[in-house]
């Protein structure tokens, strides 16, 4: 009987199945999870001391600054990682049966979030894209703009005109950079165990603590960045348009 | 042989696992019957360990002469020497392939087995795995089996019941009826042989420290169909078992085994905090009536030492319930947590932490020495068995073996702690030889040879019985019947039996069988009918308690665990040496009387209304019987004298048992 | 309709010994309401049927399904059947009698009626496990955790069983390692609590893992460790666990489902990146 079950025609996603998981695991981890942490420190820095926005500008500038190589890097490096960790990640929310409410541990109600966060932030990336990235242009999105036509800084003022042209954009936004965050830390402490690091209780706990703190910190830096552009002048910021502009945006307030 | 031979084994505990894993060892296809999953049966309820000599006791002067000693003597000599000699030669091997199977036997720092002391002996004799050994060897043996399943060797009917042999026109077995207890449909295996392993029968006294399946069925079936049934009457009460309204949950001898003490407050239900009575006020009465085994005397022993001082003495620590103290608050905990499997037992069942407070404990129906009738072939170069004689566990019809609990062999009068496990290992893994030998035999006119109507008219047989009972109009209620039994049967025949009782409790029984008659089944379906197999377990039951009753009315004398205080010799009370002398001499002399008249095996046999009962001897050629004291205070003139006026007869030991020493 | 009138013992002549295991009837006539989820077969629906049963001091559930077996007539005093349930140890080291007790799964045996009262005082929830196929009432069909363990080749697998003296020699540190895994009683009560357990996944289950860890470690039953870990790495293996540690949470044994999780997690990677570089 049991030979049976040995014996039956594997197919490829069945032959391949740990290494698929496996992978699903590491792109999370690598490119996605450091892409995240490296985009949400970039936007922290409009929270950066000096002129508004201008260490921002710099720093969206050194991205840029692959030229033509942008677009395949994002592609490959990002997009697709991200493309194949969400899409994968909707087949095993579909294997699961969340039990939190009947087993209230924290670990289940974590469990249960980790997936509840996974479709929140994909779905907020797509929103997300369509609205600030260059790829969401073709759908009426794509509002962001590093440079002016005559060359004046952009970066953060479109962004920050982005979140402020409706009152519930940066709400979304909060939700949606928790939802991330949160994914992104809850899920380093169970690759942690996935990939057999941390393997006992004790190693266990205090990767949480660790995982926690990296969520914390994130979270500040996501949402100090949301609420710097939320209060960002808007008007001030784009009146500018020497080749220096944005030395002379202010905070409002 | 042109036909495939089938051997059905009937019970998955260690002695029906062991069968089954050797027998399918030697390419024998075996049917494995089992009303719960194998791996649930009984055996996991053993807690202690199994002994055997080691290299360790060895070094102390122990040898397997001396496990066959303390065995006997634990039993009162009722058991047939031989098998006790063969299992006792057996103990480190089996140990040994227990290691090698994987069972996490605790260690010591060099990497060997770690071993602890049991009751009935001096020497630290017992492998142990925490405190769930059974569980543990269990699993180990139930793991070979799958990997024989697997295999395809060994095909299960796990939650399958058996509900009779099947015997041919010559008596001869040919296989057995079984019922699936969720579709219930009823069917025959055809086998040459069939081996029960069905454990003991506690629920003949309602609650005991027994599982649910423990009801005696399987035998029962066996005796109604011509397997004799031996000392029956010997029914083991553990000393130390917590009260429940269920059950009553084993506290393991291994509790006492790592130093656990037995006592009472000497003021009678003294209210202190148990923890807050100091030492002097407390007595060890176990430790103080036996300085050589104190707390570690037999079963027998300390169950009627604590009945004594609960029931005569009137020092229960608690007045409502009778109860005496388990101790082992004083144990370092290192130790403590050798013993967490019980522990978390007690902690779990009564809510109270007994690593802090004194466990209240008391005795407990647990064990059956007696069982179905096997034979054995002694060798007489050895003194123990001739290994692979189909005579070995085979019983009086040609084809039902017996192993196990279910069997009478190996315990006497008493069991010592820890060698039950090693007789179920032990008599599983001879009678799979044996039972090569008996197919062998059996080549010529095997079950596959039988016209068909043998077994077809079995299966309606059954089917008959079936529709009947579910049928039945009556008002009794099973549960309630069984429960009177139950209460019987614990009043009448465990600790201290008299013959009025015992009498009483006879009539009593013929009354249940029958009030039987009238039984009603509140569940009249045909899909896991739970029901049904309790109510026809429940005739098993009584048919059994009748045997163990009578054989209890019957055996006037005091031995192991059957004690008719009538019939006890008086014990020695001069002071004068001289008449203190005459006195024992006296004693010595009713002894041997009483040996003469009783060191016998009962053989109960069916008949259609009371059970016909017989005597056999007992075969104790290699250890003479001897007074049983273990160095009881004020006994020790007894012992003596028994030396000296038996001197004239050396014991004899066989050479070869002489070499193994 | 009727009710017992003399409590649940006839006989009046009992022992000391049995007095002392009776643990006194006296329940003032309180009655605890028992509400039990039942099915008559694998293929029919279910009902909720609820029992009154008298209260006895130091209950457990299994008394309580016994009570109800003995008068099986429900709180509408309609006549009914005794409740189906696994059952055989009743001290919770066989694993049968598991069933989901208000809510949790755990071993009926283990359940004290006092503490469950003291949690809800309104009564007691009985109903199967829902993670099996249902046999009838809280019975159910375990036997696919069984099959697990076949497929993880969970034995050690000895040359025989003749006599060649002990086995390998073994630390106390690593015995200590191997019986808290080895008390697995197959319950069931890791799957049950299991999100990544039912109907749409494959998953196998903490259970089987472990033991898959445990019989790994021996150093004669290693000899079949990659088997174990192709199992582990294959479909329904150790990728499908989602940590949502509530097996090592609910397990009645206490057992380190979620080490030995971890472990299977660093054992497969190491094996599957020995089977890409050839061994």
């Amino acid at each position: 009987m049991a030979e049976h079950e040995h014996q039956a025609a594997e197919s490829p996603a069945d032959k391949y199945y740990f290494l698929i998981r496996r992978l699903h695991s590491l792109t999370g981890l690598v490119p996605v999870g450091v892409f995240l942490v490296v985009h949400l420190s970039i936007n922290a820095m409009v929270l950066a001391p000096g002129p508004v926005g201008s260490e921002f500008q710099r720093s969206v500038e050194r991205i840029h600054s692959l030229g033509p190589l942008l677009a395949p890097v994002e592609i490959v490096g990002i997009f697709l990682p991200l493309l194949f960790h969400a899409l994968l990640g909707f087949v095993i929310i579909f294997t699961c049966q969340s039990n939190a409410q009947q087993y209230r541990y924290g670990s289940n109600i974590r469990y249960m979030l980790q997936r509840a966060t996974g479709i929140i932030a994909f779905v907020f990336i797509f929103y997300h894209v369509w609205q600030m990235h260059w790829f969401g242009e073709w759908a009426g999105g794509g509002r962001f703009r590093l440079y002016d036509e005559s060359g004046g800084a952009l970066a953060a003022t479109t962004t920050a005109a982005t979140i402020q042209a409706a009152w519930w954009i940066a709400p979304i936004y909060a939700i949606g950079v928790l939802s991330a965050v949160y994914h992104l830390a809850n899920g380093i402490w169970t690759s942690l165990i996935t990939w057999g690091i941390t393997i006992r209780p004790r190693s266990q706990q205090a990767a949480g603590y660790v995982c926690a703190a990296l969520g914390i910190v994130l979270s500040l830096a996501g949402l100090g960045a949301l609420n710097g552009f939320r209060a960002l002048n808007v008007t001030e910021g784009t009146a500018q348009k020497t080749g220096h502009s944005v030395t002379a945006a202010t905070r409002d307030r | 042989m042109a036909k495939k031979q089938h051997v059905i084994v009937v019970g998955g505990g260690l002695a029906g696992l062991s069968a089954t894993m050797k027998l399918a060892e030697a390419g024998v296809h075996v049917y494995l019957i089992s009303m719960v999953p194998v791996k649930r049966s009984h055996s996991v309820c053993a807690q202690g360990g199994i002994n055997s000599v080691n290299d360790l006791t060895r070094q102390e002067g122990d040898s397997e002469w001396l496990h066959l000693d303390d065995s006997v003597y634990g039993g009162d000599f009722l058991q047939h020497q031989p098998l006790v000699k063969e299992m006792c030669d057996w103990g480190p091997r089996i140990v040994n392939l227990l290691d090698r199977l994987g069972v996490p036997f605790n260690r010591t720092p060099e990497g060997l087995l770690d071993q602890r002391r049991f009751g009935g002996t001096l020497f630290k004799r017992t492998a142990f795995a925490g405190a769930t050994t059974g569980q543990q060897l269990i699993y180990a043996l139930d793991e070979q089996v799958r990997r024989w399943e697997a295999d395809g060797l060994v095909e299960k009917f796990e939650y399958w019941e058996f509900l009779g042999p099947i015997l041919d026109g010559n008596g001869h077995c040919r296989g057995a009826v079984v019922q699936d207890m969720f579709a219930m449909t009823i069917r025959s295996l055809a086998a040459d042989a069939v081996v029960l392993a069905t454990g003991g029968c506690g629920l003949i006294y309602g609650r005991s420290t027994m599982s649910m399946i423990c009801t005696g069925g399987a035998a029962g079936r066996a005796f109604k169909a011509g397997v004799n049934y031996a000392n029956g009457e010997f029914i083991q009460v553990h000393p130390t078992a917590i009260p429940g309204t269920d059950k009553l949950r084993l506290m393991s001898e291994s509790a006492r085994g790592e130093g656990g003490r037995v006592w009472v407050p000497r003021k009678p239900q003294d209210p202190r905090d148990p923890l807050s009575i100091p030492a002097a006020e407390r007595y060890y009465f176990l430790e103080e009536r036996y300085p050589k085994y104190g707390n570690l005397v037999p079963r027998d022993i300390a169950t009627r030492e604590i009945f004594d001082v609960c029931v005569t003495q009137g020092l229960s620590v608690e007045a409502g319930q009778m109860c005496v103290y388990l101790d082992v608050t004083e144990l370092p905990p290192t130790v403590q947590k050798k013993l967490d499997g019980i522990l978390e037992i007690y902690e779990k069942f009564r809510g109270v932490n007994p690593r802090e407070v004194p466990m209240k404990i008391f005795p407990a129906v647990h064990y059956s020495m007696g069982g179905l009738w096997v034979d054995y072939e002694r060798d007489d170069n050895t003194g123990g068995l001739v290994l692979g004689s189909p005579r070995n566990q085979q019983s009086n019809v040609p084809g039902i073996f017996v192993i196990g609990e279910a069997d009478y062999q190996y315990h006497g009068a008493n069991r010592l702690g820890a060698n039950s496990l090693l007789s179920c290992i032990f008599a599983g893994l001879i009678v799979a030889p044996s039972i090569e030998n008996w197919l062998k035999s059996q080549a010529k006119g095997s079950a596959a040879d039988q016209p068909a109507s043998l077994f077809d008219d079995a299966v309606m047989l059954h089917q008959q019985r079936m529709e009947q009972l579910i049928h039945n109009q009556g008002e009794e209620n099973p549960y309630k019947l069984h429960q009177e039994l139950g209460d019987w049967m614990t009043r009448c025949v465990t600790v201290v039996r008299n013959n009025k009782d015992l009498q009483a409790c006879l009539d009593k029984i013929d009354e249940f069988a029958d009030r039987y008659q009238n039984v009603s089944l509140s569940d009249k379906s045909h899909w896991t009918n739970q029901n049904l197999s309790f109510t026809r377990a429940l005739e098993d039951m009584i048919l059994l308690a009748r045997v163990i009753t009578k054989g209890a009315l019957l055996r006037d004398e005091c031995r192991g665990a059957h004690y008719k205080p009538a019939f006890e010799i008086p014990p020695t009370s001069a002071d004068d040496p001289v008449k203190l002398r005459e006195q024992a001499e006296k004693w010595c002399r009713a002894f041997k009387e009483q040996s003469d008249r009783w060191l016998k095996t009962t053989i109960a046999k069916h008949t259609p209304d009371v059970p016909e009962i017989t005597y056999e001897d007992v075969d104790t050629s290699l250890i003479p019987p001897r007074p049983r004291t273990y160095g009881l205070k004020g006994a020790e003139i007894i012992e003596k004298t028994w030396k000296e006026m038996t001197k004239a007869t050396p014991v004899r030991k066989p050479q070869a048992a002489a070499v193994s020493g | 309709m009727e009710e017992d009138p003399n409590g649940k013992h006839p006989m009046s002549a009992t022992t000391h010994i049995h007095q002392t295991h009776t643990l006194s009837h006296e329940g003032n006539g309180r009655k605890i309401s028992v509400k039990v989820l039942r099915q008559s077969d694998p293929r029919g629906g279910s009902h909720w049927e609820t029992f009154e049963v008298p209260y006895e001091p130091g209950m457990n559930v299994t008394t309580v399904l016994q009570r109800i077996a003995a008068n099986p007539t429900n709180a509408e005093h309609e006549h009914s059947t005794p409740v189906a349930y696994d059952s055989c140890c009743l001290e919770e080291v066989c694993g049968a009698c598991t069933m989901v007790i208000n809510g949790r799964v755990r071993q009926a045996c283990s359940a004290l009626v006092d503490s469950l009262l003291a949690d809800s005082p309104e009564g007691i929830e009985l109903r199967p496990m829902t993670k099996f196929k249902v046999v009838r009432d809280l019975f159910v069909d375990r036997s696919p955790m069984f099959a697990a363990l076949k497929r993880i080749k969970a034995w050690v697998a000895v040359d025989g069983y003749h006599d060649i003296g002990p086995g390998p020699r073994i630390s106390p540190r690593e015995q200590d390692e191997a019986y808290p895994l080895s008390r697995c009683m197959t319950c069931g009560c890791c799957v049950e609590a299991c999100p990544q357990f039912n109907d749409h996944s494959t998953f196998i289950g903490p259970a089987a893992i472990s033991q898959a860890i445990l019989f790994n470690a021996h150093p004669t039953a290693r000899v079949e460790r990659d088997d174990r870990l192709a199992v582990l790495t294959g479909v329904g293996g150790i990728v499908d666990c989602g940590n949502s540690q509530n097996c090592v949470k609910v397990c009645p044994k206490d057992i380190p489902l979620t080490t030995s999780i971890a472990k299977a997690g660093r054992d497969t990677t190491l094996y599957k990146i020995r089977q890409w570089f050839g061994r």
